[in-house]
């Protein structure tokens, strides 16, 4: 209405019957895609928006409901949906969202009824709809001071929804989708806890074929319980999944990309894997090129500053704790580094490092550890057996085992 | 008639319930009731369930009556022939005993009540119809007590001819019937008598009434009852059951085998059930219309008399063929059989002790309310025969009041609401006579000091704390077992128990509470109404309670009613001694304790006051369906006033509830309080208390204001005595606050002052409480050790939770002022040595840590310790001196190995070599004499020892000696 403050009753009239007519060939047509685009509330697409100004003019849309039995069998949807519509368009989205929630508990309802998953992109629709508007609601909840919690029951409904998709038919396909939805509710919320019944559901119980889903699905699946894995500190599956999202997402779809290397790169790091700098170039991953240089020149004061100056996104994004743990490998590598020049020097004693030139180039790197704190580095490593060798505390020199003296990770994570 | 007319109400639900028999029976049922409904108040849930024209018509009027009443019989006899039969036969001893003696009434009754009963259960196991005709005799009771005395003596004189004419007359129905007659008119007279109600004729309805009372005289009916359960119980069943199910209609039944006469003995009957039944309608409403004592009286006598019948008829139909048989014949006598209307007033009393037995169902809930009836009916009488009788009287509270003690206590006009629910309260509490008197002397005191204090009106009773009561548990339970045996009490009681919990309470409650006492009457009768059964039940209660209230201004409410129930097993023993009042006390003193043992207090106390064994079975099925009543109807039951009866349910009911019946305050579950409304202000100097878990609402009297928590806090600082004793301390000081809801620095103070105490002794679990509490504290902006707290929770989350979340955002949370705080920055340090296993570090740190974070960290020691032994003698060969173990791990405290003294190093290496030991390390001695570890033996042979202070359940702070410290603070 007030994009449209001139618009007629009369065209608000027939705009509203036809969106109504839409509605109701979409559905008796089975026609999912223009369904979807009849729901899709925040597409903000012209013909919404110029129906959301009409409903704001013609406020008796009810009556137009209830006038034919074609949509008034659908009037518990389309009567709130309207509604949503309107305050959608006013910018009141916690009203909105509540309007939006009831016409959905009704599309499910319907939903329920239809045999065949043709709704199944109507559906979809839905649940996107529903979460993203709850997030906005709840940003306009906070900013007024209430306490945001629309994402929360945006989160139940969408159980809901995954109730009603996990059967034995064809609708199960669309399980996948709703249980993305709420992976990203969860980790909004930060109830990262709340994913677990559901994973359980999907990889355990038998209605669900894993490779029946949708690929997109499955790279977001992938995607969410990779990153679950980062959490549990479980590195060789958080890889296997992150890889799968990696290798099965659209390859044109840089910004997804880009979320799945922001975990898979701290993964490979700490399985000692590097990636080539014009990766975090393309990708705009900057933030890890420093720590991926200092794992390659065994800098620990580069390691030290690049987290130090990112800690606020690590902590966020969840890798700090994983970037730390590259600090071992740091170590490994500056210790390799020595061995390779001592054994320039003279081969035969190449494999005895006094730990007084460890605690020199240590200095150098302005870290200033005494004896005592790098011997104890030393015998982590070698507990770690990212060096092989003893440590003779006597004579204070770590003893290299002759023949690989320095293995290499390959893939597996750092002995805990 | 108006009694005829409940018992018929009463009736036709049965028949529903049984079996649906037949909607024509339902019909007459109800229009039979109706008009007594109508006049009794019980109009809206009459008209909602009976649309019979009926009972617009003049109650009255003894002609309508009649009338009304030969239309339900008739449709009665629609009822199945078995009814039909049975009833005839009902009817026919009914007829006989106005001549024959009251014994023979008795054996009838007590046939066809058992006879009843299996209808009753039958109806029951059938149809939930059956809960909704108890509710319907429920409202019947209500006005029953006096108005069943009234009817069944009507109806029985009346019936008399008939039955003698009737099949039932013969053998020993006859016999009985004529019992019946005889005492049914005994019971009228003596109806009359008691009460010395003379408002039967002075009023119109009244008039009625009073034939009806005076017909009744509760002497005869009751020795009518005893003897008629004894003797013909074979014979009679089958008359009573049929009576049962068409209770009204077999009257009606006599009527037409025998003819006009019965007819017109039940049209007497019917208009003198009207009258009663109006007459108890009028107490209530009209008690100010009518200035005439008599009429007070009456209408209450009736009232009591219906509720009592009601209570009767429901037990009786519904669940307990015991119980039935006393309804049976309370409410059955008067339209069906005269045996039971005969009994009527002791009837009541027999028949609740009837009821007790053969409810099963109803069983503690019942049982409370006819106890509670009993009491009322005793306390108000002091009748001359039945506790029933005397209920009437207590509705004429008024006039007479006196023989309660509560009654005396209280007079209803004189005294605050609220202080009778105290005085309910109290009393209900009490187990015992002895108690009953102690409590009532205490409360006379009280009650005068306040009178003269002038606060009488201003305290607020409500929240006043009760005495202490002397517990008579034992006694009560040997009674109730005593008690119970007469009936299959202890199945019963299980049953009632469990719906005396049931949720249904709340809701009605609420609608009921906000009523008046009133409209309690009413609400009892629609609860009757709606919910059969149990609604019957608990109107009952709440009828009497409503009854006595406006009496007395005791218990009406529903909420009384249901507090009676859940009481009525205490309370009807006591309410007994202590008439109404203490009826409504054993409401309030009906606490969430098991139900069962009210069930059995109840039933000791009925046994108690009965002196009569008849009268104690009387009780019993009062009690029962009572119980029955209460369970089901909880919900109609619960609202009123009086909270303190209503406590138990009012706890388990919604807060709303409470909040709604706040005026009784009696009994309110900690969960369920308004705590804006009831955040205290202590008034308590003591600077020392113990710590004791709230199970109610705090008393002011125990807790401290905040200067005084200021001195307990210094107190607790200064203290030289263990950690349990100050933690001990600090809980109640936390909990003083809390009550009163204080959130300062104080406040804040003290959990610190805990917090830092938990650590020092490493009670973590304390100290999480006080960590959590600090952080909404904190988050509150009241100033405090933030910083130091925060990190404290860093290294808790580090060291304790190990949660690779949980440390994440409790990282990404601190500010970066957080970040700068020393405490903080250690904290983080330690973090970062232990992600990273650096032992070195970890103990450089521990000897530099802050405050009380050498105390997190001190719980972390050992781990660190064993890592750090298994990683060396992983990457150590072939030794590693034992000294430098023993620094580098914090043995010795000197950091630098020349600094510090050789007794400290020594002492230190020392310790380490016993740790190392108990740890399975290899040590060896070296040629310079030094203690090394050999690592590549030891590689293998590392263990974790169990701790020596390790107890099984995993407290230390439980241990014996801890404990018997504790225990002699």
């Amino acid at each position: 209405m007030a994009a449209y403050p001139g618009m007629s009753m009369g065209e608000a009239h027939r705009r509203i019957t036809e969106y109504l007519n839409r509605f109701s060939d979409a559905v008796s047509n089975q026609d999912a895609a223009s369904l979807r685009f009849l729901l899709s509330l925040s597409s903000n697409s012209p013909f919404l928006l110029s129906l959301a100004d009409a409903l704001n003019t013609f406020q008796d849309s009810g009556r137009l409901i209830k006038h034919s039995d074609h949509y008034s069998q659908f009037s518990d949807i389309l009567f709130n949906l309207f509604r949503s519509l309107q305050t959608y368009r006013l910018g009141n989205l916690f009203d909105s969202y509540q309007a939006f929630e009831k016409s959905a508990n009704a599309f499910i309802q319907e939903f329920r009824n239809w045999e065949s998953a043709w709704a199944l992109e109507a559906l979809y629709a839905l649940a996107y709809e529903i979460r993203v508007l709850a997030e906005r609601a709840d940003r306009e909840l906070a900013s007024n001071g209430k306490s945001p919690e629309k994402l929360k029951a945006a989160g139940s409904f969408l159980m809901k929804v995954f109730g009603v998709l996990a059967g034995k038919g064809p609708k199960r396909v669309g399980a996948l989708y709703v249980t993305c939805q709420l992976f990203k509710v969860y980790f909004k919320l930060g109830t990262v806890h709340l994913c677990r019944s559901v994973i359980r559901s999907i990889e355990t119980a038998r209605i669900f074929d894993f490779e029946e889903f949708p690929k997109r699905d499955k790279v977001t699946y992938m995607y969410y319980t990779g990153r679950l894995e980062v959490f549990n500190e479980n590195f060789p599956a958080a890889d296997n999944k992150l890889s799968y999202a990696l290798t099965h997402c659209n390859p044109r779809r840089e910004a997804n990309i880009r979320m799945i290397l922001k975990y898979l790169i701290p993964v490979k790091l700490s399985i000692g894997i590097l990636p080539k700098d014009w990766l975090l170039e393309k990708y705009n991953l900057v933030e890890y090129r420093d720590v991926v240089q200092a794992l390659r020149r065994g800098d620990l004061r580069l390691l030290r500053h690049a987290l130090q100056e990112h800690e606020d996104r690590f902590l966020r994004s969840g890798v700090f704790l994983v970037l730390e743990k590259l600090e071992l490998q740091v170590y490994q590598r500056l210790v390799k580094k020595i061995y390779i020049i001592q054994k320039q020097k003279d081969p035969t004693k190449a494999h005895q490092v006094k730990l007084e030139v460890i605690v020199k180039a240590l200095k150098w790197l302005e870290m200033d550890m005494d004896v005592d704190e790098v011997e104890c580095i030393m015998s982590i490593l070698i507990y770690k057996n990212l060096v092989k060798g003893y440590f003779a505390h006597k004579s204070k020199v770590v003893v290299l085992s002759k023949q690989d003296p320095f293995p290499k990770l390959n893939g597996k994570p750092v002995n805990s | 008639m108006v009694m005829e007319l409940q018992d018929t109400r009463v009736t036709i639900i049965t028949i529903r319930s049984s079996s649906s028999s037949s909607l024509t029976i339902l019909a007459i049922s109800s229009s039979l009731t109706t008009p007594a409904i109508n006049r009794n108040l019980i109009t809206p849930a009459i008209s909602r369930n009976l649309t019979t024209p009926a009972i617009s018509s003049s109650l009255i009027t003894p002609a309508i009556s009649s009338s009304l009443i030969t239309p339900a019989i008739s449709r009665s006899l629609i009822i199945p022939a078995i009814s039909s039969s049975l009833i005839i036969p009902a009817i026919s001893s009914s007829l006989i005993p106005a001549t024959s003696s009251s014994l023979i009434p008795a054996t009838s009754s007590s046939t066809l009540t058992l006879p009843i009963h299996n209808l009753w259960e039958h109806i029951k196991t059938q149809t939930a119809g059956g809960y909704p005709s108890s509710g319907y005799s429920n409202q019947t009771t209500t006005w029953s007590d006096g108005s069943y005395a009234n009817y069944t003596p009507h109806q029985y004189a009346n019936y008399t001819p008939d039955s003698s004419t009737s099949a039932y007359s013969s053998g020993t129905v006859t016999a009985p019937s004529s019992h019946y007659q005889q005492q049914q008119y005994k019971q009228w007279a003596d109806y009359y008598s008691q009460t010395e109600v003379s408002c039967a004729p002075g009023t119109e309805n009244m008039t009625v009434a009073s034939k009806s009372n005076v017909g009744c005289p509760i002497p005869g009916v009751s020795s009518g009852y005893s003897t008629s359960t004894s003797q013909a119980p074979p014979s009679y069943t089958p008359s009573w059951m049929p009576e049962s199910s068409s209770s009204e209609f077999s009257s009606v039944q006599p009527a037409a085998g025998i003819s006009s006469a019965s007819d017109a003995y039940w049209q007497h009957g019917a208009p003198s059930s009207q009258i009663h039944i109006t007459s108890p309608m009028q107490p209530q409403s009209q008690k100010p219309l009518d200035p005439k004592t008599s009429y007070d009286s009456f209408l209450d006598q009736q009232k009591a008399a219906y509720s009592q019948g009601h209570n009767l008829q429901y037990p009786a139909t519904h669940q307990v063929p015991q119980s039935y048989q006393s309804p049976a014949n309370q409410q059955v006598p008067q339209s069906y059989q005269a045996p039971a209307q005969i009994v009527p007033s002791s009837d009541t009393r027999r028949v609740s002790k009837l009821q007790i037995p053969t409810n099963p169902r109803i069983a503690s809930n019942l049982t409370f309310g006819l106890p509670k009836t009993d009491k009322d009916s005793s306390t108000t009488g002091a009748a001359v025969k039945p506790a029933y009788i005397s209920v009437s009287q207590p509705k004429a509270n008024e006039k007479v009041l006196s023989n309660d003690a509560a009654d005396s206590m209280l007079k209803p006009g004189t005294f605050p609401k609220s202080l009778r629910g105290y005085v309910e309260r109290a009393l209900v509490r009490c187990k015992g006579d002895m108690q009953m008197e102690a409590c009532q002397d205490f409360m006379k005191e009280m009650i005068t000091k306040a009178t003269a204090d002038g606060t009488l009106y201003t305290r607020d009773w409500d929240t006043e704390p009760l005495f202490p009561l002397p517990s008579v548990d034992a006694v009560n339970k040997d009674s109730l077992q005593s008690s119970t045996p007469g009936s299959s009490l202890p199945k019963y009681k299980r049953s009632p128990s469990r719906r005396s919990k049931s949720r249904w309470e709340p809701l009605p409650e609420e609608k009921f509470v906000d009523k008046s006492a009133s409209v309690v009457s009413d609400t009892m009768k629609y609860g009757g109404w709606i919910n059969a059964n149990d609604k019957d039940r608990k109107p009952f209660f709440g009828n009497n309670g409503n009854k006595e209230n406006n009496m007395s201004g005791m218990k009406f409410s529903p909420l009384d009613q249901k507090n009676a129930s859940k009481n009525a097993q205490r309370p009807v023993k006591k309410q007994r001694y202590a008439d109404g009042f203490n009826v409504a006390d054993n409401c309030d003193a009906s606490s969430d304790s098991d139900k069962e043992q009210s069930l059995t207090s109840y039933y000791s106390s009925a046994i108690t006051l009965a002196n009569t064994p008849e009268e104690k079975k009387r009780r019993e099925n009062r009690s029962k369906r009572f119980e029955k009543r209460q369970g089901r109807t909880e919900g109609n039951q619960f609202k009123p006033k009086n909270a303190g009866a209503g406590n138990l349910y009012s706890r388990r009911a919604s807060a709303l509830v409470l909040s709604k019946t706040f005026e009784d305050g009696a009994a309110r579950a900690v969960e369920d309080i308004d705590w804006d409304s009831l955040t205290v202000k202590g008034t308590c100097q003591e600077i020392e208390k113990r710590y004791l878990r709230l199970t109610s609402a705090p008393d002011p009297a125990s807790v401290r204001p905040e200067e005084v928590l200021e001195k307990a806090l210094d107190m607790v600082h200064n203290s030289q005595k263990n950690y349990l004793y100050k933690c001990d301390q600090l809980k109640s000081i936390r909990q003083d606050l809390t009550v009163q809801r204080i959130r300062n620095w104080l406040t804040v103070k003290v959990y610190e002052t805990h917090a830092r105490l938990a650590l020092e002794v490493g009670d973590l679990f304390e100290y999480n409480q006080c960590q959590s509490q600090l952080k909404t504290l904190y988050a509150e902006g009241i100033e405090g050790c933030h910083m130091e707290f925060s990190a404290y929770n860093l290294l808790c989350v580090i060291l304790h939770s190990n949660n690779y979340r949980d440390l994440l955002s409790s990282m990404s949370r601190l500010s970066d002022e957080a970040k700068k705080d020393e405490t903080v920055k250690h904290a983080l340090a330690v973090r970062a040595a232990v992600t990273s296993e650096n032992y070195v570090m970890f103990f450089r740190l521990y000897k530099t840590a802050p405050y009380l974070s050498t105390c997190l960290m001190d719980l972390y020691v050992e781990k660190m310790r064993y890592k750090a032994v298994s990683c060396m003698s992983r990457s150590y060969r072939p030794t590693i001196p034992v000294s430098y173990i023993a620094q580098v791990l914090g043995f010795i405290t000197a950091r630098p190995r020349n600094e510090g003294s050789d007794e400290k190093d020594s002492d230190g290496l020392g310790e380490c070599v016993d740790w190392l030991k108990a740890h399975g390390a290899c040590l060896i001695t070296d040629n310079n004499g030094e203690v090394q570890l050999d690592t590549k033996a030891s590689c293998a042979t590392l263990f974790v020892p169990e701790p020596e202070d390790a107890v099984a359940h995993g407290d230390a702070n439980l241990a014996v000696n801890d404990f018997l410290t504790r225990t002699s603070l």
